[in-house]
């Protein structure tokens, strides 16, 4: 059975979620509503998947995510949020999560979503997209990153537009003669290099700041 | 306000002045008043400009009282008190250029009038002073000449100097309030955003599990849901060099049918561009709304690609078959996108309409 904390700071919408997901099949084994709170039971409890609101009392989800993953980076993380604080949602994906839906959505669309998280799959919406192009944009034309910024291939950003203009998987497979599983690749891929350069700036930067001489990098 | 506004400080000032030139007067009727004709007289006025300098100190020191009968009086008090020297100083030595009775005492008026209404107000009360005091010497010397210029450039400038710091007080003032009203904003945004919005997003999800008459009512809170979250979006104004942030013109169209996809930051465009693309787009979304049925979904995709800007819209409608694009079009269903053509034509863009898993239109604007 699948593990799963949900991280919200709505106790109605909490319990509401956890409920959907109990009967689903998964075993919820947290449900919190507070930033610390959540990072503990997250890096002691080690969950499979993580859902995680943005908008917490005592800090931001983006937060969350980033403890969690520094002392267990397998957890998968999907942000399920009704904030439309895109620069948030753009800060939660490079920090890691996986997907992003909104509150809206419906009940079997957030379990076909929570469904591939914890297989390990992208979940992307148009919107998510679209930031993750403007994101791509905006790092090849920023001066300080222009060089080694990364870079989409040419079909990677095909598809990504597909993506941010509503088109479905098997839409985008059949429009450009690819089988599902690849359109799904090339997703997970601009995911990963992003995610990859997160990371990679992070450790730079603490390498400027000299904290890598305490032996211990976050 | 907590803070002395501007105009206080600016009459206080003319009171102060109004104090150091009856000092400067009293001081030169000390020296002088044994060579004048009628020294009893010359004390009079000199205790009438030290009754009027508090009178006008209290008087214009109160806003209601800062009007036309106030600025009148102490015309005429200025105007009484400089003429009377007439009675006083001898002809012969005012001839000569001496001094008048209340000297640069005079100088005030001039300066409550500019205060008060700007610069040509302050020009003709110096026009007025000047009168009486050319009047007073009975001819036109060099030196008369020059207090007369003196005085007039005092009124100007001064009057306009004063607009000019009004007015950037003013404008201070309303970025302030502005400002205040976004932070007000913004509070509440993070109010609802917090209570109201998860409300509403649970409403319509649970609603839309149960089906029947509560999946009306999920929809319709589905609705408001998006409705009220782009209301409560902080929308900054325009920037002052005229530019927008295309994502605060097209949020607005959000709705449970149309979905928005932008990049997490601003892209801007001059605010007419800007104004055209949303309108462009509102057409598309219109089109869409018409020809599509209910169930149409349409997404709004913004690009910013540094050198231009694209915007496209694409919908799940049944679209039409390639090179049926004529057919399509006296059917009617695409006299709207010709029009946004020559929409984005005007603005130096393009836009081009496919058909492919629904009708997509794409709007593109050079930067």
């Amino acid at each position: 059975m699948t593990t799963v904390i949900v991280v919200d700071d709505h106790p109605m919408w909490r319990d509401g979620v956890a409920r959907d997901l109990a009967e689903a099949g998964y075993q919820v084994i947290a449900a919190v509503g507070e930033a610390a709170q959540a990072v503990r039971l997250g890096t002691s409890l080690k969950p499979e998947v993580m859902i995680v609101d943005l908008q917490l009392a005592d800090g931001s989800g983006v937060e969350v995510i980033r403890g969690v993953l520094a002392t267990h980076p397998q957890a998968r993380i999907l942000v399920l949020s009704a904030s439309a604080e895109q620069q948030d949602v753009l800060e939660a994906v490079k920090a890691g999560a996986l997907g992003y839906l909104v509150k809206s959505a419906g009940r079997d669309e957030f379990l076909e979503a929570v469904r591939r998280t914890a297989q390990g799959d992208a979940v992307f919406t148009a919107g998510l997209a679209g930031l993750v192009l403007g994101e791509y944009r905006r790092l090849a034309a920023a001066p300080a990153t222009g060089s080694d910024a990364p870079r989409l291939t040419d079909r990677e950003t095909e598809v990504l537009r597909l993506v941010a203009k509503g088109l479905s998987y098997k839409q985008i497979a059949e429009r450009l003669v690819l089988s599902h599983r690849t359109v799904q690749n090339h997703v997970q891929n601009t995911l990963g290099k992003l995610q990859l350069h997160n990371r990679v700036e992070l450790v730079r930067y603490a390498i400027e700041q000299g904290l890598d001489d305490s032996g211990r990098v976050e | 306000m907590g803070l002395v506004g501007l105009e206080v400080v600016l009459w206080r000032a003319v009171a102060v002045y109004r104090f150091v030139a009856l000092g400067y007067a009293a001081v030169l009727m000390v020296n002088n008043y044994h060579s004048y004709t009628r020294p009893w007289l010359g004390w009079t006025v000199l205790a009438v400009m030290a009754v009027w300098s508090i009178v006008a100190t209290y008087t214009y020191g109160r806003a209601d009282l800062r009007g036309w009968p106030l600025l009148i009086a102490d015309l005429l008090v200025t105007m009484g008190c400089l003429i009377a020297s007439h009675w006083v100083v001898t002809e012969a030595s005012l001839r000569r250029g001496s001094a008048t009775l209340p000297m640069v005492w005079v100088a005030a008026v001039v300066a409550a009038w500019s205060f008060s209404g700007g610069r040509w107000r302050g020009v003709i009360a110096a026009l007025f002073i000047s009168g009486a005091d050319l009047w007073l010497r009975g001819s036109v010397t060099m030196a008369t000449v020059n207090a007369t210029v003196l005085l007039l450039l005092t009124g100007f400038i001064l009057g306009y100097v004063v607009s000019l710091a009004l007015d950037a007080e003013e404008q201070l003032q309303r970025a302030t309030k502005l400002e205040a009203a976004t932070k007000e904003r913004e509070r509440l945004a993070r109010g609802i955003h917090d209570s109201v919005l998860q409300v509403l997003a649970i409403i319509s999800k649970r609603g839309a599990e149960l089906g029947g008459e509560a999946a009306e009512l999920g929809r319709l809170a589905g609705e408001q849901e998006v409705t009220l979250r782009a209301l409560v979006s902080v929308a900054p104004p325009p920037t002052a060099s005229g530019q927008a942030d295309l994502r605060e013109r097209l949020r607005p169209f959000a709705s449970a049918q149309v979905q928005i996809a932008s990049p997490a930051t601003v892209v801007p465009l001059p605010a007419e561009v800007a104004d055209e693309l949303a309108a462009a787009v509102n057409s598309a979304l219109d089109n869409v709304r018409v020809h599509g049925g209910p169930q149409t979904r349409a997404w709004v995709l913004l690009e910013d690609e540094g050198d231009s800007v694209t915007v496209t819209i694409r919908d799940n409608g049944p679209g039409f078959p390639n090179g049926r694009l004529a057919q399509a079009a006296q059917e009617g269903r695409l006299g709207v996108a010709q029009s946004i053509v020559g929409r984005l034509r005007d603005i130096g863009g393009s836009a081009s309409v496919t058909s492919h898993d629904g009708t997509e239109v794409e709007l593109r604007v050079p930067r």
